[in-house]
């Protein structure tokens, strides 16, 4: 049996459910709609800033930097959050999670002054991981960064940095020994993407949208003062802030799944089609939503496991994979079956709210946007062969 | 749940584990696999949840689930599920007389074996629809109705049998296998992990004191039982699906095909991944509901359907993909894996399908209430 999370901080759900009556806008998803840039992203900001000043915007953090809630608080946290249906922190995400848990873990006093406090005034981020012949084999990575007196000078092609056109930092993977074994000559570099030479083009995705871009490095100045971790330690640095990270932001998409998501399935389902029948009526139906209502609560008491387990350090060498891989599958699948309860009226919702989770109710375009779950990091299929080897010890191909 | 309780289970655990691989190695040839009644006994299990008082362990249904789990894990017949989990759990909703109390001390000691007539397919969900009925004649009762595929029906000294009064209401007929009007049979299945029988009252006059009542409102204590009876076969699923990816992978990393373990082709490793995830998904569902029907949490039997309906669908696939991917020996009878696909085939079935136990949670749908709201 595995250990239920420690009693609710109860007081503490009623602060926030009584904060979210007060604060999470009402009809903003209807607001949200067809919005353009500036308004996601000064919607983003304002809707960052209220949370901030409540202390949940990062209560994930070091008390010290700003956060310190416990992980049954944070767990509450989200929780809530899902349950009032609040906006989603699209844009800061790289930012709170990424960005800062690499600079906790490996940066230096100055870097963390000078980026924390900046991060919670707004500061975006982006993720300048993957290229073109570096996606699941990320280590193959080939943006050079060669050394010159005070600072590196970097070459190369980013893919798939999402919200990169909002951004005034990446988290910056380059190749610094070319002659090392792939995975040892990588460092790790902070990258302002004001600096000359970063020049940033918006990919089209399957959706039509464009959250993610290209970025072209040519020859771009880093200081050295922005290296982040050891030279050539890149890799070490990248793969422990990575899955560190999965923890609570997976909790907070389940449990986004189980109460908006379900929900609106359940509407779905409950809409009179075109010949005035409910799909709910169909016992079939009925019994795919019922499927889905239980891998709904798995999903979200595995991430609750997860998350006491990484605060009691009892986290399984794969336990992300697992959650990474049964959340983006899951979500795959309910969407889908949405699209295909929705009916031919679901193709006529030709776009999607900005700043809500992974499942709006706009069921083509949620099940169309699944994939930017099962594809980016880490495919499903690497994360199958995560879970063979580490979890499961099996031998390596 | 606290560090003492966590390592409690550790040791019954491993305990457990060890009785029942022992018990499964002395198994002879020919013979369905069994926990022979003596090691049952001296395992102390059967008196898991009898109150201390009647010479019991007082434990919960926490420590059950334990070693129903490992019972999954090394499936074998024993009289546990009959006695120790549907006999006591029964027993423990009703009202506390002296006579129910001598039969605790009874099935913790070993010296009697029971069985609890009850719904066991798909009729174990929606309302309380029990086998038996109790009828008037003269001053006189009698009881008419017939369980099937109750769980160690043959082996019992004891019978209860959920049945209505004839004012309607639910109450347990305590009964003896010889009793005039009352015919045990066994029911021969393809899995000799399980014996299962039927139990058929035809007219079989019943004692006032035979009539026992529960001690809170009787159809709630009685969907109690029922759901007990589903999280437990939940339980042994579970367990079964865990021992079969266990052995899966074991044996992947030693068979040799094309000059490397077969464990190192990546089709075998992503099945081996889904095995694992779906047994860590079945794994928290299972253990939710043990929690929630443990401490008679409201929603309790949502999680049970849930859990019910997760765990032996998942079992069936999980088993089913360790035949195939042990190749031509986990065809053979010898390998074991067909015993463990039998019964998680019957498992599916037993208490309440998956379709049967997801019906159920979809009714709440169309009841129109909030689903969320329920938490």
């Amino acid at each position: 049996m595995t250990s239920p999370p420690p009693p609710d901080p109860e007081p503490f759900r009623a602060e926030v459910r009584e904060w979210c009556r007060t604060h999470v806008p009402t009809g903003w998803r209807d607001a949200q709609t067809g919005v353009s840039d500036e308004e996601f992203v000064s919607f983003q900001k304002q809707w960052f800033g209220e949370l901030r000043e409540a202390g949940y915007a990062v209560p994930h953090w070091p008390l010290a930097w700003g956060g310190g809630l416990s992980v049954g608080e944070q767990i509450v946290l989200y929780q809530e959050l899902a349950a009032h249906d609040a906006p989603r922190l699209v844009l800061a995400f790289v930012a709170i999670h990424h960005a800062a848990s690499t600079l906790l873990a490996a940066g230096t006093d100055e870097q963390r002054a000078r980026h924390l406090p900046a991060i919670l005034d707004g500061e975006i981020w982006v993720q300048g991981f993957s290229e073109p012949d570096a996606g699941s084999d990320l280590a193959s990575l080939r943006t050079a960064a060669r050394r010159e007196g005070d600072a590196y000078v970097v070459n190369g092609q980013k893919l798939w940095a999402s919200g990169a056109k909002y951004a005034g930092w990446c988290l910056l993977l380059a190749r610094t020994d070319p002659g090392a074994p792939k995975r040892h000559g990588i460092s790790y570099f902070l990258l302002d993407m004001r600096s000359q030479g970063v020049e940033v083009r918006p990919i089209r995705q399957a959706t039509g949208e464009s959250h993610f871009s290209e970025i072209f490095l040519n020859d771009v100045e880093i200081p050295a003062t922005h290296l982040i971790g050891p030279e050539n330690g890149g890799w070490q640095v990248a793969q422990a802030t990575l899955s560190a990270e999965r923890g609570m932001t997976m909790l907070e998409l389940a449990e986004r799944l189980g109460h908006a998501g379900f929900t609106w399935l359940l509407d779905a389902c409950r809409r009179p089609n075109a010949e005035g029948l409910r799909p709910i009526d169909d016992s079939l139906v009925l019994d795919r939503l019922a499927g889905f209502e239980t891998e709904i609560a798995g999903l979200r008491a595995m991430c609750r496991s997860l998350a006491v387990r990484h605060e009691t350090g009892h986290v399984g060498p794969a336990d992300a994979s697992v959650v990474k891989l049964y959340y983006s599958e899951l979500l795959q699948r309910m969407t889908n079956f949405g699209a295909d309860v929705a009916g031919l009226a679901g193709s006529t919702r030709i776009i999607k709210p900005m700043s809500s989770g992974w499942e709006s109710g706009a069921w083509v375009l949620d099940f169309i946007g699944s994939w930017e779950w099962t594809i980016p990091g880490g495919t499903s299929e690497i994360q199958r062969t995560i879970i063979a080897e580490r979890a499961l010890q099996m031998p390596r191909a | 749940m606290s560090s003492d309780l966590t390592e409690l289970h550790d040791e019954l655990r491993a305990v457990a584990r060890e009785v029942l691989a022992a018990a499964r190695r002395r198994g002879a040839d020919g013979e369905p696999p069994s926990l022979d009644r003596q090691t049952l006994t001296a395992s102390g299990w059967l008196g898991l949840e009898v109150p201390e008082a009647l010479e019991g362990a007082g434990a919960t249904l926490a420590e059950v689930a334990v070693v129903l789990h490992e019972m999954g894990r090394a499936p074998l017949r024993s009289g546990y599920l009959g006695s120790a989990v549907l006999g006591v759990g029964a027993l423990n909703l009703l009202e506390p007389t002296g006579r129910r109390d001598d039969l605790l001390g009874q099935i913790a000691s070993g010296a009697v074996r029971v069985a609890v007539g009850l719904p066991t397919g798909d009729d174990v969900v929606g309302p309380v629809a029990p086998c038996y009925s109790l009828e008037e004649d003269g001053r006189r009762l009698r009881l008419r109705g017939r369980a099937a595929f109750v769980p160690d029906a043959t082996d019992a000294d004891r019978l209860l049998l959920l049945a209505r009064d004839p004012a309607s209401t639910l109450v347990v007929v305590a009964a003896q296998p010889t009793d005039a009007g009352l015919r045990v049979a066994e029911q021969r299945v393809l899995d000799l992990t399980r014996n299962l029988g039927e139990i058929a009252a035809e007219g079989a006059e019943v004692a006032e004191g035979s009539v026992w009542r529960f001690a809170a409102d009787p159809e709630a204590s009685a969907r109690r039982l029922m759901d007990r009876a589903a999280l437990a076969i939940a339980c042994d699923s579970l367990g079964l699906a865990e021992a079969m990816m266990e052995a899966t992978v074991a044996y992947a990393g030693v068979r040799h095909q094309f000059g490397r373990p077969i464990g190192s082709f990546q089709a075998v490793q992503h099945a081996c991944a889904d095995m694992l995830v779906q047994v860590m998904v079945s794994r928290e569902l299972v253990g939710t509901a043990v929690e929630l029907l443990g401490c008679e949490t409201p929603g309790s039997g949502r999680a049970v359907s849930m859990a019910k309906s997760h765990a032996c669908a998942m079992a069936v696939d999980v088993v089913g993909k360790a035949m195939q991917l042990h190749g031509g020996i986990g065809y053979t009878w010898e390998s074991g894996v067909h015993a463990y696909l039998k019964r998680a085939v019957l498992n599916r079935s037993l208490f309440g399908s998956p379709t049967a136990h997801r019906k159920r949670l979809g009714q709440r749908y169309l009841d129109g209430v909030s689903v969320l709201s329920e938490d």
